[in-house]
């Protein structure tokens, strides 16, 4: 079917064009305790196809995406082809060229057993050291072989197989007063096993603490240290202001040399786009553009080096060398986790939801679960929010020296942000 | 115009009443969801314009759903063969590896009793303006441009308005042995994203429209798009509020938001059947003050989620949930209401062919009052005029509440000083908020904007909204 569509946009008043290829077989069970729910299968193929238009005597160039489904005949594959040059048309941007073929080394692919990795995981749930007081309530296993293939009208042609996986987590701890639940999601490659064990140990840990938690306290001005996935977010934001779509369209105004914040006296940002992560999902030798993704150091000590994103942004803003940026690593601070973990400050685990605006900055979540550390003293608390600006935390924020991988992001275990807004219940 | 059905749909379900009959030798139970959806999304800024022909609900493909020993499964395909035997071969060979994964596991099954299957034939074609396909998007670009041309031009502070348009032309139909249903509409949303600068801060604001319609509706965004930079300005100059509890007046948007993350999550049954929603030990119970009504489902208004019927083949309802302060009842998918021995809201939807049924949310609106917004104003001695909304989070087990909203314009004495807050948390109790409900607003809108997922994943089209509410709320 591809290579149809392909010789059908050779064909055709293309001036350029790209198509993406993706094959899915997902095994997804679906437990209420340990019972099973239900159990799903996809069975997929999803073919986009992007047509470029060189208008104006080629100084714009127009472009128009969509799916081609798997089920058009050849006259209907014309068809959907011709209305997206037609659309193509009234989408006008400055001219760009897409990516072309440069020489790399693939990745070797390995044999992926999509029943072995579910049942992989299955297996591992059952294993999780539940109690009396503290078990899961239900959760979703999701496991997909996926099969790519990107061509592109300037002579790319590469495929790939990848592994993802996710499983969504409940957990419910009680007392005889009441019972209370915490969420987790977990994403990566295919099933680690004592890294799941290990980690939904902790959350049962925490069920237990939440019982027992008191009103998060009227602090004002905190400061907040992030143990678990939620810091992710905080370093998204770094990758976003690096992005060439961002600095293009002036949402982000980091100059490349030019330190983000001079006044920090905290530790500053290394961060860094990498090929591979250890099983991560997102480990493709190509972005989805095709071109090929190589480990680049996007901020060093809070200073800009390179900018990564799309290749028309990448274009216009006359940066090579650099792709889409999937896996990354924040560099370890200067802190040990018990100088982190020191003096007065809360220690959130669980939000509601914690968020981070990629563009004002602006951070929210409200707590699930913390402690507080008040000197020698340590209190679990649950309600109330944590708020403020990263536009002001990059100013004072300390890093622990030791990492943590969660899926495609490998960054600091502990992140410490100073002057954080806490409000309280109590 | 009525949105007329898909040719392709029509075409293919010959073969897949076939894929039934031939499925049913070995199955007790089968159905199937096809799916056609066109549709377009298209974007303007000041340096980028972009057109793609996938939106939140464009997707062709099926979804098989059996059930045998008390198990229901499901598979979800968009290569259909054309030999309905060896279609019928594949499904049942992968589906009994992953049954033998289940047997070397030793993995029980949580037993469900079989679905009925009662006769129903529907064909739906909703009226609408504009049909997607035959949309004239030069034009459409070149308003879309204006917009962003003008909201951009408006301010000092400005760098950009994204000005987008999204319309898509849903086509489903569900075939069981007895059931044929079918059904096409058109629904269609429009926003535009102001983002200021100032003093090397950023911010944003978001106005949009939504309805169950053409492009037509697409029109209303030339005012929008100069509120939306007003709006950011004020973001821009706004300091943190200072945090504490407050008495505050919400606008129709955030009430939406108020409504979908307290009792909408709060009450999907799905949740009751896991234990996991403090709902289910509510029923007949008070929630809210006498103030409070609220209705959930496809049939409540017409918006972005106003269907016929739901992924499961269930016709579209309007639920009491919320009677004056007493809490009614939920809603729920066709599968967790034979759980729970009570019958389906027609609320069983799913992303997409690919994803799994899950008891989701519709239209979600409280029901309007006897005050006025400006009486409501009057009324607050110290507070804020909360509009504008970014995120929210449900917490149904603990019915704590999150929510984000844009900004907060300060009250005192009943009159606005011109003081705004950004952005706001808004946390607490659901029952303490809603029962200090004391005043709420005659005229009531509706939101079609966003999507709602169901804890981080599951992303579903939802509208929701109210009048405007006074409460007593705590912002941080």
């Amino acid at each position: 079917m591809t290579d149809k569509i392909v010789e059908i946009l050779r064909a055709s008043g293309a001036d350029a064009f790209e198509v993406t290829d993706t094959v899915t077989l997902a095994y997804e069970f679906y437990f209420i305790k340990h019972k099973l729910d239900q159990n799903r299968v996809r069975d997929v193929e999803h073919i986009n196809v992007k047509v470029l238009k060189k208008l104006e005597d080629g100084k714009v160039i127009g472009s128009a995406s969509g799916e081609i489904y798997p089920t058009l005949t050849e006259d209907e594959i014309k068809s959907e082809i011709d209305k997206l040059i037609s659309r193509a048309e009234n989408v006008q941007n400055p001219f760009y060229e897409l990516n072309k073929p440069v020489e790399f080394e693939a990745s070797k692919n390995s044999d992926i057993d999509v029943s072995k990795i579910a049942e992989d995981f299955v297996n591992t749930m059952k294993e999780i050291p539940e109690t009396d007081t503290e078990d899961l309530n239900s959760y979703e296993i999701f496991v997909n072989k996926n099969k790519c293939r990107f061509i592109n009208s300037e002579g790319i042609d590469v495929s790939y197989e990848y592994p993802s996986s996710m499983v969504e987590v409940v957990v419910n701890a009680r007392d005889e007063a009441h019972e209370i639940e915490l969420y987790r999601m977990y994403e990566g490659g295919t099933c680690d096993k004592e890294g799941l064990k290990k980690d939904i140990t902790e959350v049962l840990k925490y069920g237990k603490d939440k019982l027992i938690a008191g009103p998060t306290p009227q602090l004002g001005k905190a400061a907040v240290v992030f143990p678990t996935s939620d810091a992710v977010m905080l370093y998204h934001y770094f990758a976003g202001k690096s992005d060439a779509g961002f600095i293009y369209n002036h949402y982000s105004d980091w100059e490349i040399g030019k330190d983000i914040a001079p006044k920090a006296k905290g530790d500053k940002v290394t961060l860094k786009v990498l090929r591979n992560l250890p099983n991560s999902s997102k480990n493709f030798d190509v972005d989805e553009e095709g071109a090929v993704i190589k480990d680049t150091v996007l901020l060093e000590n809070n200073v800009p080096k390179t900018f990564c994103g799309g290749r028309r942004y990448r274009c216009y803003l006359g940066i090579e060398g650099s792709s889409m940026a999937y896996n990354y690593e924040v560099s370890g601070g200067s802190k040990t986790m018990d100088e982190i973990r020191s003096g007065k400050y809360l220690e959130v685990v669980e939000f509601s939801s914690f968020e981070v605006d990629s563009i004002s900055g602006d951070i929210a979540g409200e707590i699930r679960l913390a402690y507080y550390h008040d000197g020698d003293k340590v209190t679990p608390v649950s309600g109330g929010s944590v708020s403020g600006s990263m536009f002001n935390f990059v100013n004072e924020m300390y890093m622990s020296k030791e990492q943590r991988q969660y899926d495609f992001c490998l960054i600091p275990a502990l992140t410490r942000l100073e002057n954080v807004t806490v409000t309280g219940i109590e | 115009m009525k949105a007329i059905f898909s040719n392709y749909l029509k075409e293919l379900a010959p073969s897949l009443k076939k894929l039934i009959d031939e499925l049913s030798s070995d199955y007790d139970y089968v159905s199937i969801l096809a799916t056609d959806s066109k549709g377009f999304s298209m974007q303007a800024s000041q340096r980028n314009k972009s057109l793609t022909g996938e939106t939140m609900m464009t997707e062709r493909g099926c979804v098989v759903r059996v059930y045998k020993d008390g198990l229901y499964s499901e598979y979800a395909f968009n290569r259909p063969e054309a030999d309905v035997s060896a279609m019928a071969s594949r499904l049942k060979g992968i589906l009994d590896d992953q049954i033998s994964i289940l047997k070397r596991t030793s993995t029980e099954v949580f037993d469900t009793a079989k679905l009925e299957d009662e006769p129903c034939e529907l064909f739906v074609e909703m009226e609408t303006d504009v049909m997607p396909e035959d949309a004239d998007l030069g034009a459409l670009m070149k308003k879309l441009k204006s917009y962003s041309d003008k909201a951009a031009g408006l301010k000092d502070y400005m760098v950009d308005a994204v000005v987008s348009a999204k319309s898509t032309h849903v086509c489903k139909m569900f075939l069981t042995k007895n059931r044929d249903m079918r059904q096409s509409y058109v629904y269609t949303e429009g926003s535009v994203v102001a983002i200021g600068v100032k003093n090397g801060k950023n911010s944003m604001a978001i106005q949009g429209v939504s309805d169950r319609s053409g492009v037509g509706i697409i029109d209303g965004l030339e005012e929008k798009a100069e509120l939306a930079a007003i709006e950011v300005g004020e973001m821009l100059d706004a300091s943190p509020v200072v945090p504490g509890e407050y008495e505050i007046v919400t606008s129709p948007e955030v009430t939406g938001l108020i409504a979908h993350e307290a009792f909408g999550h709060g009450v999907e049954m799905d949740m009751f059947v896991k234990n996991r929603a403090l709902g289910a030990e509510y029923i007949d119970k008070r929630v809210g003050s006498d103030l409070v009504s609220m209705h959930e489902g496809a049939n409540v208004v017409v918006d972005v989620a106003s269907y016929a019927f739901d992924d499961e083949g269930t016709l579209a309802g309007d639920v009491t949930e919320i009677d004056h302060g007493i809490l009614k009842t939920g809603v729920c998918d066709a599968l967790s209401a034979l759980r729970l021995g009570t019958k389906p809201t027609g609320n069983g939807k799913r992303e997409n062919f690919e994803h799994k049924v899950y008891t989701r949310m519709t239209n979600t609106i409280f029901d309007s009052g006897e005050s006025t917004k400006e009486e409501m104003i009057a009324s607050v001695k110290k507070g804020y005029y909360l509009e504008g909304m970014f995120s929210g989070m449900e917490d149904p087990k603990h019915w704590g509440i999150q929510c984000i909203v844009a900004r907060g314009k300060e009250i005192i004495d009943g009159k606005f000083t011109g003081k705004v807050v950004s952005p706001v948390v808004m946390t607490g109790y659901v029952p303490d908020l809603l029962g200090s409900i004391s005043m709420v607003s005659k005229d009531r809108e509706s939101f079609g904007t966003g999507g709602c997922g169901k804890g981080h994943k599951e992303w579903a089209k939802v509208s929701d909204g109210g009048p405007c509410l006074k409460a007593i709320a705590r912002l941080g």
